[in-house]
Formats: structure tokens, sequence, C-alpha cells
């Protein structure tokens, strides 16, 4: 069993770093052999699954033992990553072939996967920090590849996620100092001053790399500069799962989060801003792939606000929304890599009418879409509810600013696929294709479970989610099934019809899919608002980065000073004292023989007065 | 006896052996190369042949008692082969690196005969059990290091050159006085009799900022940082030696050896010092980010990681220690890699501003990525060897209560993945504005990939250094004899 836990770190990255090896005329090999390992990696996932190991050996000394630990939500969340990983390398086989930097994506993937899986079983917390961090250089690497100008990106990417990974680390210190042990399983703290500070850190580590507020602004940017495959693995799943993942364990396990605490209500408030602002930002998105990483943001605080209210129903929902999303939005971006491949473009002006051209891309993003809107019976639908269930016992402005959110994401998708697939084909992409059946496969899979999910979700729920929590904190509930408050139900329902209406509406008043959401862009104020985040007003990178900029500056100047004392000051200071001498030096036998006097007056003086 | 022979030879080899490299020279450039590298890897070799010996808990000591109250004394514990490890590494893989790098210059000889008597006077030093020879040594590194400053010999090397030294100068003198205070409070010179007739009671305070001038003033820290940055017109493998392995690391070693091996510090220095280090770090990490100069910037990235390692010896707590030591060491790798990437650029495009410099990773691939390794090493990113250092150093402030220290100090690593990300981006990617460039000399390459390497199995491979470091610190503070 031991050997089995390590193989889930060490084949994939000793097999990332062999594709280095590789060489460039078997290249086109390298595919098949990233999808080798992620079947492998699947394969002991599933052998893992559900299993309880406990393992330790000691490492760096100061409690950092390297523990691993194996139990019912890791071996989920280790077999949720097995597979996105194994569908999205099997499409990207296909998609990266004609790529340049193909060789190298598929290395920086397997060794992501070792990192990624580190940090799940990881029980040290250090250890977990040690892979957790170290995805940051792939995460680089990565966008870095993606395309020529794509570096701004990366180095963007990697300042973000590095200062909130450093908001880990010091976390992680704090939680160290108060428990005395690193290990994650005997952590138990309270929420107190110190333990809500502490708290605070490990949670701002755990939301940003979800991809919350205020560390999320390299996500977008990061559509359009780096390979698709990349958005579909990591911001859309990946990142997703670890950081909720994390988030769970802190609030669940080692801090007791309740509802009383203020920290659950600043979750709360984080969740619901990030909902709001994000996808306000996608309703106006004019590229493809962009559009869809807003959304990436925007649903990551429906699992924050879940996870926040501290209530059962409300953290089932937004673990079940955790698993849904990275599902629905990795099929909502590899749709995005279809219409890239098939037709060239992902900009929403120039594509239309794609629907009959490409009819599975089309029903996978009618499947996908409805999941992401939270319309019945697709699985978003259901843990939306629970969340709005949640949202709803801890607060009515929670509830709304959720609610408002679902409004804008089903408008914002309805402009999308109208754009998109509806209306009229350009001339020029007349013969565009279906895409080609290894990219169509995991679509197809993932739009399957996504209603299996939806359908049948006593499946993941009592399978899956609700085990997390365990019977403790459950209470004896179950919410598998259909959702027990139907006043919530109506509402959603209702929100869905005003979202079709609103579109019908802006279709009409702009005539086309792609302006119907203009009249909310262009409304007053909001177009003033809109105007400014475009330009990156509010982005806290640029904002971030003029502080330090100017701060830096000042600095500098305090170091010119002090290196203004040493080169200058000192200089003429001791040039006055040596000039002054230099003087008193003159050559003439009246000035020596006056110095002589004085001085012999001065000892005289001396002799008399002092000494006698 | 053969331990004692060990560690005579460890520091006299370098140290004779500098002066008979210039007559060598003068007839065979290629022995002289290979002797040089050899005297070199001759502390390396020793030093890893004492330490089985070390980690079980011994120690060895040589002692000559010359006139009254001062004898020579060589005294070899953990800290002190820890050091003296992790400097003549770096240090051979330097001398490594000049083969390529010096080749085209004039004064070879004197070239590697400072750079020699360099790293035998810092094994000196390191293992100095008395603190007038810890003086001498700490001075002749001082003369090698004025020679390496001012080596090109034009008007603005020299004057950088004396600047150099008049500070470090000034403030060894002023530390002198420190220890001649210490002698007449304790009637020795000896390190273990001073510590044993202090008996763990608190030095006084103006002893300890006596001797401080001269640490922060040879370690580069605020305010007596300023002949750091200056010192880059060295060439480049002195820079390195200089900032990353070697000179502004004694400044912390002694430091390590006296406040935490030996003295017993007041309670206010725990707090003091950090300050100091904190300022310092925040004012060289400021100027790190707004400086265009290649070197510059890589040396107030230096003076800004220094103040980590203090800070994490400061803590005085075992975390906090171990952290600092590690530092010393991934620092060492990652921050002489950095510099001798540097080099390369520089030699290879002529110009060491980066606004002038632009996509180099598509010409010189192989310092791009050993530069990014180091650089990520620096940062703290795992899986390099510096991540384990900087968590450690922040930890050990967290468990000593100082939360607002540890968050300064949080900024400060902020600070220094942008600044090295800005340098790491206008260098290497983006335009190639600069065409026609090689990476040339195999040796430079290969040193800097070797430096690469190093810190990235640094943190691999955490378990080795980390245990050694563990019992070093047990021994350094006296929980195991």
């Amino acid at each position: 069993m031991i050997n089995m836990i390590y193989i889930l770190i060490l084949l994939p990255f000793i097999a990332g770093l062999l594709i280095f090896a590789i060489p460039k005329s078997i290249r086109k090999i390298t595919g098949f052999f990233a999808l080798l390992i992620t079947l492998v990696d699947l394969g002991f996932a599933v052998a893992l699954f559900n299993k309880n190991i406990i393992y330790s050996v000691p490492w760096a000394g100061f409690g950092i033992d390297f523990s691993l630990r194996i139990d019912h939500f890791s071996s989920f969340i280790i077999l949720a990553v097995a597979s996105f990983c194994f569908l999205i390398t099997l499409y990207s086989t296909t998609f990266m072939k004609d790529k340049n930097n193909s060789g190298q994506f598929f290395a920086y993937l397997l060794i992501s996967l070792a990192m990624t899986n580190g940090a799940v079983i990881a029980d040290n917390l250090v250890v977990m920090l040690f892979f957790w961090e170290g995805l940051l250089v792939t995460l680089f690497a990565m966008i870095l590849i993606g395309s020529k100008a794509a570096f701004k990106t990366a180095v963007k990417a990697l300042v973000l996620v590095g200062i909130s990974d450093l908001c880990l680390m010091i976390g992680i210190g704090l939680t160290g100092h108060l428990s005395g042990t690193l290990t994650m399983s005997s952590i138990n703290l309270s929420l107190d001053s110190t333990g809500g500070v502490a708290f605070i850190f490990l949670m701002i580590g755990a939301i940003s790399k979800a991809g919350s507020m205020p560390f999320h602004s390299w996500i977008p940017d990061a559509a359009v500069d780096a390979d698709l495959p990349f958005m579909a693995l990591f911001p859309a799943a990946l990142e997703k799962l670890l950081g909720i993942y994390f988030l769970a364990r802190i609030s669940l396990e080692m801090f007791k989060l309740s509802p009383a605490s203020w920290i659950s209500t600043l979750m709360m408030i984080i969740g619901s801003i990030t909902i709001i602002f994000a996808v306000m930002m996608a309703l106006i998105q004019k590229d493809y792939k962009r559009l869809l990483s807003y959304h990436a943001i925007s649903q990551v605080g429906y699992m924050i606000l879940g996870i926040g209210t501290a209530v059962p129903i409300g953290i089932v929902g937004g673990l079940f929304h955790m698993i849904n999303h990275a599902m629905y939005k990795s099929g909502l971006f590899l749709t995005g890599g279809a219409i890239e491949r098939q037709v060239g473009t992902t900009d929403l002006k120039k594509l239309g009418g794609l629907g009959s051209k490409m009819p599975i891309t089309f029903g996978v993003f009618i499947v996908a879409a409805a999941s992401i809107s939270g319309v019945p019976p697709f699985n978003g639908f259901f843990s939306k509810e629970l969340i709005y269930d949640g949202a709803l016992e801890r607060g009515l402005i929670f509830y709304i600013i959720a609610v408002a959110g679902s409004f804008f994401t089903a408008a914002s998708f309805l402009k999308l696929g109208h754009s998109v697939y509806i209306g009229k084909i350009k001339d020029e992409y007349r013969s565009v294709k279906e895409a080609p059946v290894t990219m169509l496969v995991p679509m197809i899979v993932i739009a399957l479970i996504c209603i299996l999910f939806g359908v049948y979700n006593p499946l993941p729920l009592n399978n899956l989610i609700q085990p997390i929590l365990g019977e403790r904190l459950l209470e004896g509930h179950n919410y598998s099934g259909f959702p027990s408050n139907i006043m919530i139900v109506v509402i959603t329902v209702v929100v869905l019809i005003a979202a079709f209406l609103n579109h019908l509406y802006g279709v009409r008043k702009s005539g086309s899919g792609l302006g119907a959401a203009d009249h909310i862009h262009h409304a007053p104020v909001l177009s003033y608002i809109y105007d400014k985040a475009e330009k990156r007003y509010f982005d806290p990178y640029n904002i971030g980065l003029k502080i330090a900029g100017f701060i830096s500056k000042i600095f500098f100047k305090v170091d010119k000073a002090i290196n203004w004392f040493y080169d200058v000051f000192i200089v003429k200071i001791t040039y006055f004292f040596t000039g002054v001498i230099k003087k008193l030096h003159n050559g003439h036998y009246a000035m020596y023989l006056s110095w002589s006097l004085i001085g012999t007056v001065i000892i005289i003086i001396f002799i008399f007065i002092v000494l006698r | 006896m053969r331990n004692e022979i060990l560690l005579f030879c460890i520091v006299f080899v370098p140290v004779i052996g500098s002066f008979i490299l210039p007559l060598i020279g003068s007839f065979s450039k290629q022995l002289r190369n290979l002797l040089a590298l050899v005297f070199v890897l001759t502390s390396v070799v020793f030093s890893f042949i004492l330490l089985p010996e070390i980690i079980s808990g011994g120690t060895v000591t040589i002692n000559y008692p010359l006139i009254s109250g001062i004898s020579f004394t060589l005294h070899a514990d953990m800290l002190a082969v820890f050091m003296a490890i992790a400097s003549s590494l770096i240090g051979s893989v330097i001398v490594l690196y000049s083969f390529g790098y010096i080749s085209h210059y004039e004064n070879q000889n004197e070239y590697y005969m400072m750079v020699v008597l360099f790293l035998g006077s810092m094994m000196g030093l390191v293992f100095s059990g008395n603190l007038i020879f810890l003086f001498l040594f700490w001075e002749i590194t001082t003369i090698a290091c004025w020679r390496l400053i001012g080596f090109f010999r034009g008007k603005i090397q020299v004057l950088r050159a004396d600047k150099a030294f008049l500070i470090t100068v000034f403030g060894a003198l002023i530390m002198l006085v420190g220890f001649v205070m210490l002698y007449s409070q304790t009637g020795s010179f000896d390190l273990l009799v001073i510590k044993n007739a202090l008996k763990g009671n608190p030095v006084s305070n103006i002893v300890v900022m006596l001797i401080l001038f001269g640490i922060l003033s040879k370690s580069a820290t605020l305010p007596f940082h300023s002949w750091l940055p200056d010192a880059g017109v060295a060439p480049s493998p002195v820079t390195a030696l200089l900032h990353a392995a070697v000179l502004v690391k004694i400044g912390v070693y002694v430091f390590a050896r006296l406040f935490i091996s030996t003295l017993t510090l007041d309670v206010m220095w725990h707090t003091v010092v950090p300050v100091i280090a904190g300022l310092s770090m925040l004012v060289s990490a400021g100027a790190a980010f707004i400086e265009t100069d290649l070197k510059r910037i890589l040396a107030y990235s230096t003076i800004s990681q220094i103040s980590f390692i203090f800070l994490g010896l400061a803590t005085g707590n075992e975390i906090g220690i171990a952290g600092s030591l590690l530092y010393i060491l991934m620092h060492g790798l990652a921050k002489g890699g950095l510099f001798l990437c540097a080099g390369i650029v520089e030699q290879n495009t002529g110009t060491k501003d980066i606004t002038k410099l632009g996509g180099l990773i598509k010409t010189m691939p192989v310092t791009a990525i050993a530069f990014l390794f180091c650089a990520f090493s620096v940062m703290g990113i795992p899986p390099f060897g510096g991540f384990f250092s900087k968590y450690m150093v922040i930890t050990g402030a967290i468990n000593n209560g100082q939360l607002a220290i540890a968050l300064t100090f949080f900024a400060g690593a902020i600070l220094t993945i942008l600044y090295l990300l800005r340098v790491f981006t206008m260098v290497f990617l983006g335009d190639l504005k600069i065409s026609s460039v090689k990476e040339k000399s195999a040796t430079m390459v290969s040193s800097v990939a070797v430096l690469a390497i190093l810190s990235l199995a640094g943190g691999i491979f955490i378990k080795y250094p980390s245990d050694f470091v563990v019992l070093t610190v047990q021994q350094m503070l006296g929980i195991i004899k």
C-alpha cells in the first residue's frame, strides 16, 4: 500500500522528467506516453479509493515529517484529479499535436499531476506546502510556453499565486506555533484571536489557489495567452479541487468553523463579492475563453459561500459544487478548444451558426452551460440549490447575491451559446467540420457525468460528498434527491426564465446574440465602471505593482542618501579637516614658531593650573 | 593526530598554496589553474573527511600557546565544518568558472592568488578558536577582497575597492575594541575560556554593540551596506565569491559563533537585530526593484537576503537558527549561480544594463534556465532549497511571538519575488534585443548548471543538510555535548 502512495507522486514526476529526454525525432509519442502514465495514475487512484492509510517518515526536522494520509476525502480528490488529467491528456494528444511545445506541455502536466497528488495526500502542513507551492513552477512554465506574449501573464500568475502561497506559509507557521504540531490530522485549534489570524492566512492561500478574488486576475489573461488544455485542466479543475479541498480541511477538521464566528461571515462576504463582480465581468466579454475564465472565478465564489455558511447544507453544497464545477467548466473549456482548433478563432464577433456544423460540440456545450446556469435537472442545479438554502439560513443578502449571480450566469451563457452556435455562419467557415474523435470523447464523457450527477444525485452525494462531513457534522441529514425547499426552487426557475426574457430583449434591441448583454453593459453608471474595469483600474496586480513601485522608490532614495553619506559627505568632511591642517603647515618659519609658542604656553598653563 | 593534520591542511594548504600560484603561473597557466582548484578542493574534501568524526559529537582542536594569553587555536565543531563545506564547495565551483571567465584578462596570477588566499583565510576564520586569529584572518580576507574589487585597475574600480576596504576595516577596528573589552572582562581571547568564564551570564551590551559594527559592515547590512553594490565592478566570479559564498557570510558566521555558541545576549538584542535586519531588507529590496544594473540588483538582493539570515539567528530558537544555517547554504548556492549567470550575460553581450537586454532565453537557454532555478531558490519556491530555509526563518520569528517582524519579512519575501522576476523577464524574456549572442565557454555554463542543480537537489534531498543542521544547532545551544 505504501508503495502505491509513493507511486502517485513519483511515477508522474519521473515520467515528466523523462519526457525531456525523449529525442526530437520521436516527439510524436510524448502524448501517448503521457496518456499511458495518467491512465496508470487513474488505476492507482481507483485502487486507493476509500482506503485509510497513514504513513510517516522523518524528513526535515522540527516536526516536518514526510507524512501522507489517504482517507475518504483525499482519495476522492485524488480520483477526481486523476480522471481529469486522463481525459484532458486524451484531448490534448490531438489538440497539442501540431504545437511546438507539446513535449514540454506534457512534461509539465505530469509533474503538476505529481505535485497535486502530493499536496492532496500530504498529512503534514509543510509537506503540503512543498507540493502546493511547487505547482508555481509548472504553472509559470505552462503559461510561458503558451504563446510569444504569454510571459507577462506568466509573471503575473507567479506573483499573485506566489504571494498567496506566502500567506499560506505564514499561516502554517502560525498554526504550527499554536498547536505544537504540523500533522494535519492531529491539529485541533479554536478560532480565537491568534487562531483566527492563522486561519485567515491559511484561508487566503486556499481560496486564492481556487481562483477567488483578489488573487484572480491572472486567470482571464491566461485564458487568452496559455494553451487551452492548460485552462481546462488547471484553473477549471485541478486548482479548484485543490483549493477547496484544503479550505474544507481547515474549516471542517483543523479549525472548527461555526456559524457564530466572524470568519464565517467574512468567508461569505468574500464569496459573494467574487460571485457578483466576476460574473458581471464575464457578461461583457467578447472572447469565448476569456468569458469562461471569468466564470471560473465567479463559480468559486459559490463554493466559498457554501463552505463559509458553516451549516451542513451549505458545506455539502459547496463541496458538491466543487466537483460539479470542475466537470462542467473543463467541459466548457474543451468545447472552446474544439471551436479554436476547427475554426481557428475564439473571437465571438467572428463566430456564429456553428451548431449545425459541430453538433456534438454544441450538445456538450448545452449540457455544460445548463449545468453552470443551474438549470434542472443538471448537476449544477442541485449543488446551487443546497448553497442557496445554506445562504438563506445565514442571511437574506447572501442569498440575493447568489441568485443574482445565477441570473447573470444564465444571461452570459445564453449570449455565448447564441453568438457561437446559432445565428448566421460566416462564409469562410462554411466548410468547418466536427472535432476529431479523441477530442470529442472526453467532452462527451464529462457531459454524461454532468447529467448523471444531476439526475441521479444520491450517487455522488451519498458516496463522495456527504462522507466528507461525517455523521457528526451532518447531524443525521441527507441532502440527496430533489431539493426540499420548494420555494427556493421556484425562485430559481423564475430567475432562469427572467434571464431568458432578458436575453430575448437584448437580442431584439441590439439585433444579434453577441449584443444580448449590451443593454446592461451600456447602462448608466455601469458603463462607466465597466470602462474602468476593462482598462484594468481595478486589477489588484496593477494596483499592487504601483504600490510596490512607489514604496521601492522611497527606499531607493533612502539608499541613495546613505550612499551619498559615504561617497560625498564623509569625503568632504575629511577634506575639510585635512584642508585646515594643511593650511597650518604652509612652510613659513613664523607660522611654525608661533605654533611652538602657543604650545609652550599651553604646557605651562597646564603645569601650573592643573598639576598644582 | 590524523584529524589534526587534516584540519591544519584545510586552512593552510590554500593559504600557503596561494603564494606559490604566481610562481607556477609564470611558466604554466594550465598547471596554475589546476593547482588553484586542487588547493580549494583540498578544503572541501578534507572537510568531508572530518565529517563522520564531527557528526558523532567529537571535535578536533589544535592548540599552540604563543605569547601570554594568546594561543594559536583551530577548533572544528559542527558549525565550523558546516560553514567550511558550504563556502569551500561554492568556492570551488567559482574557481572552475574562473577558468573560462578570467582567461581573457591580464594579471591572472594575481587573480588566482587572491581568490585562493581569500578562501584559505576564510577557512582559517571559520576554524579559529581565538579572537585574535579570527580578527587576523578576517583582515586577510579584507585585503584580498580589496585587491579583487580593484582588479581591473580603472579609476572607478580603485575608488570602489577603497570604499569597501575603508568601511569594512572601520567596522573591524571597532569590533577589535569589543574583543579587547571582552578580554578585559574574561582575561582571555580563547573562545572556550571566554564561554566558561561568563558561565551563561549575558555579556555587556556595549561589547555586543561594538562587535556588531564589525559584523554588520562585513555582512553589508544597513547602514554599512553601500560598499557591496559598488563592488559589482569586480570580475563576475569575484562578485559571486564576495556576495554569495563567502565574504558576506563571514559576518553572519561570526554572529553565530560569538553570539549564539559562545556568549549569551541580553533579551533586547532578539528584537533590535531583527529590526535592523528588517530595515536593511526593505531598503535593499526596494533598491533592487528600481535599479537597472544587473549586478547591482543582485548585490541588493544579497543584502536583502542576508537580513533573513540575521533574523533567524537573532530569534535564538532552534528552528530559526537552523533556518539561518540552511539559508547560508541555499542562498550561497543560488546567489552564486545568479552572479555567475550574470557574468555569462555580461561577457557575451557586453552590457549589464537590463533595459538593453531581452529575449536571451532563445540564445542562451542553459544560462536562462539556471538563472530561473537559482531565482526560484532565492524566492523560496519549492522544490528548491530556499523554500525550507525561508519557512524555518519566518517560523522562528513566529515562535518568538514576533508576528509583526514575521510580517515585515513576509513583505520582503514578496518584494524578492517581484525584483527577481523583473530581472529574469527583462533579461531573458521578450524580444531579442542583442542578436548573434552565443553561450560560450563550457566550463562557465557547466558551473552555473551545477549550482542550479545543487539548488534543486538541496530542496528535494533536504533530509541530509537538515539532519546535519539540526545536530549543529543542538551543539551550538549546548543541548547535547
